[in-house]
């Protein structure tokens, strides 16, 4: 369980940390999301000390720097990855792990969990980057921590590392563990993470869970596909809707499914398909993020589009 | 704890100075029993891996692991500071004994090794060495990096107290003259001395003060320093 109360944190004139309150519970994974510079990491790293700025964290009930093995107690992955040059993957661990009375056996392991088994001696200036990002995560994992904090652990992963750093986040949630991770793979978020924190120019924009997220900044919109659909779509313009054709179907938005169903079966319309479409996460996301004026069911098609040539850069 | 302390390449470091700076020590060992004026190479030596103990972590970023593993930012401090000591005393004490032994095997014997001119400053020597490395652990630390820390601790004895030494004798400068015993190295320096300082005819009189007040200034600064880097390394981000 995190608690974070009145995280406040400037840098002379810009705010990056604007009165931040939240808590992360146990047991599932909550997402940490904002769009670039909204202070994220500035968050992370004032939530574990490494900033000093205004309020006040608590990790089960304790400040970060008052624990005395914090590594067994909190993992952390935060956005930069400095290593030393002149010494190896491994001993950089074994170094953290002496502090922390952590065992040499566990550096091996963890090494070996994250798939860096074979280049364990090799020193980590040079690896690539997502190398260097699943030495990271051993890192955060070294002494088996309660808690997580990790600051776009994904960054850098190749498809398959995603999957399975889904996978083992969604793992150590179902554990018991409380998982506070940040990222820009909304596809990826919308996957693992059940609850979420989103924050924009470092003040809460919502903090709830992510089904709330999307109903709350999105419009649903219902699909009609039928042979004839001209009349159709007069009607349900009549009726204050809008209405947007997508190759042989139309996008309704702004009334409900039940409604569309009446109006069509009052002006005789021949329906194929009657369906609801559920806005995902990235709308969601566009809209609460972007300038408040523009939500996104104002301009359906014009969102949809980034949503899908995302999922296909992810697919590559 | 000798994790958080010092880094690889400063152990690396260490092996270097513990041979390197024989050779000059066994001259000078030979010639004053150990101490030469200026900057002893064990002190310089030290004084980097000093500096390295702090200023390398910021270098590579490294200091970011260290204090999630390790939060509590003076129990870091301590420890390093604590390894670093222990460090140059044993480093000192050993080439010292070794100094000393090269010099039974030399000259098969080492007249006055613990009386007073050769004793008293062979042990200034040791004092000077270690309150000069503290100075490059506090730099390291408050400049965090090692390259301006570097320069500060070279320049700071060779350069601008020498020149401010050098002004001090234009007679027009004379209001200098009395600084000068206060300059924390110069002042350091009078720790390891066998006769006191003779600055040529005509030179003005800097009324030094004794070895071991002109010690407690240099130790002074070194404290201040210290003291200084450590404050702001808390109140810091990291
Ligand atoms: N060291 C610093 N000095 C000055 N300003 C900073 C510093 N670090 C961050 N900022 C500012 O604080 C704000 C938040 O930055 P932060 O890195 O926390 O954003 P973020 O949400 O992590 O972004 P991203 O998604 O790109 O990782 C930004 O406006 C940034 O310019
Ligand atoms: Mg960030």
């Amino acid at each position: 369980m995190i608690t974070a109360k009145g995280l406040y944190k400037r840098y002379r004139k810009t705010v990056a940390v604007d009165h931040l309150s939240f808590d992360v519970r146990p047991g599932v994974v909550t997402g940490f999301l904002g769009p670039n510079g909204s202070g994220k990491s500035t968050t992370m790293r004032l939530m574990l000390g490494l900033d000093h700025g205004e309020g006040e964290t608590l990790f089960d009930g304790k400040q970060f720097g008052t624990i005395r093995r914090p590594m067994n107690e909190v993992g952390a992955l935060l956005e930069a990855k400095p290593f030393h040059p002149t010494r190896s993957a491994r001993n950089h661990l074994r170094m953290l792990a002496a502090g922390n009375r952590i065992a040499d056996k566990r550096v091996d392991e963890v090494m070996e969990f994250v798939g860096l088994g074979d280049v364990r001696r090799k020193k980590p200036k040079g690896y690539s980057l997502g190398m260097a990002q699943r030495l990271g995560l051993a890192q955060a994992l070294l002494g088996d921590p309660q808690t997580l904090l990790l600051d776009e652990p994904t960054n850098g992963l190749d498809p398959h590392g995603i999957h399975w750093m889904r996978d083992v986040l969604k793992t150590l949630a179902s554990e018991g563990r409380t998982i506070f991770v940040s990222s820009h793979l909304l596809s990826e978020m919308q996957l693992m993470a059940d609850e979420l924190v989103v924050i924009g120019r470092g003040t809460m924009i919502f903090n709830g869970d992510v089904d709330t997220f999307v109903r709350e900044f999105t419009q649903s919109q219902v699909v009609v596909r039928g042979p004839e659909t001209a009349g159709l779509t007069e009607a349900l313009k009549a009726e204050g809707a809008e209405v947007v054709s997508e190759d042989d179907a139309l996008v309704v938005s702004g009334l409900e499914i039940g409604k569309v169903g009446h109006v069509a079966f009052t002006v005789g319309a021949e329906l194929h398909e009657l369906s609801t479409r559920r806005a995902s996460l990235e709308e969601a996301f566009m809209s609460a993020t972007g300038s408040s004026e523009e939500f996104v069911a104002k301009e359906p098609v014009r969102a949809a589009e980034p949503a899908t040539a995302a999922a296909e850069g992810e697919a590559l | 704890m000798g994790l958080l302390v010092t880094t690889g390449v400063a152990v690396l470091l260490g092996v270097a100075a513990r041979n390197e700076p024989l050779d000059a020590e066994i001259l000078t060992t030979a010639v004053n029993g150990g101490a030469s004026f200026g900057l002893p190479f064990l002190a310089v030596f030290m004084a980097i891996i000093g500096i390295f103990a702090c200023g390398h972590e910021y270098r590579h970023g490294t200091i970011q692991p260290t204090l999630t593993s390790l939060p509590q930012r003076s129990r870091l401090i301590l420890a390093k500071l604590i390894v670093v000591t222990v460090t140059t005393v044993v480093v000192t004490a050993l080439s010292m004994a070794i100094n000393t032994a090269v010099v039974y095997i030399v000259w098969g014997e080492a007249p006055g090794l613990f009386e007073d001119p050769i004793g008293t400053a062979l042990a200034g020597y040791a004092i000077y060495t270690l309150i000069y490395v503290l100075v490059g652990f506090g730099l390291g630390l408050l400049f965090r990096g090692v390259p301006s820390a570097l320069v500060v601790i070279f320049l700071m004895p060779l350069i601008i107290e020498s020149i401010i030494m050098g002004l001090a004798f234009i007679p027009a400068l004379d209001w200098l003259v009395p600084v000068v015993k206060f300059l924390p190295f110069t002042a350091g320096s009078r720790l390891m001395e066998i006769v006191p300082p003779d600055f040529g005819p005509g030179s003005p009189d800097f009324d030094l003060f004794s070895r071991w007040t002109s010690g407690g200034i240099f130790a002074l600064f070194a404290a201040v320093i210290l003291t200084t880097a450590w404050i702001l390394f808390k109140k810091r981000d990291a």
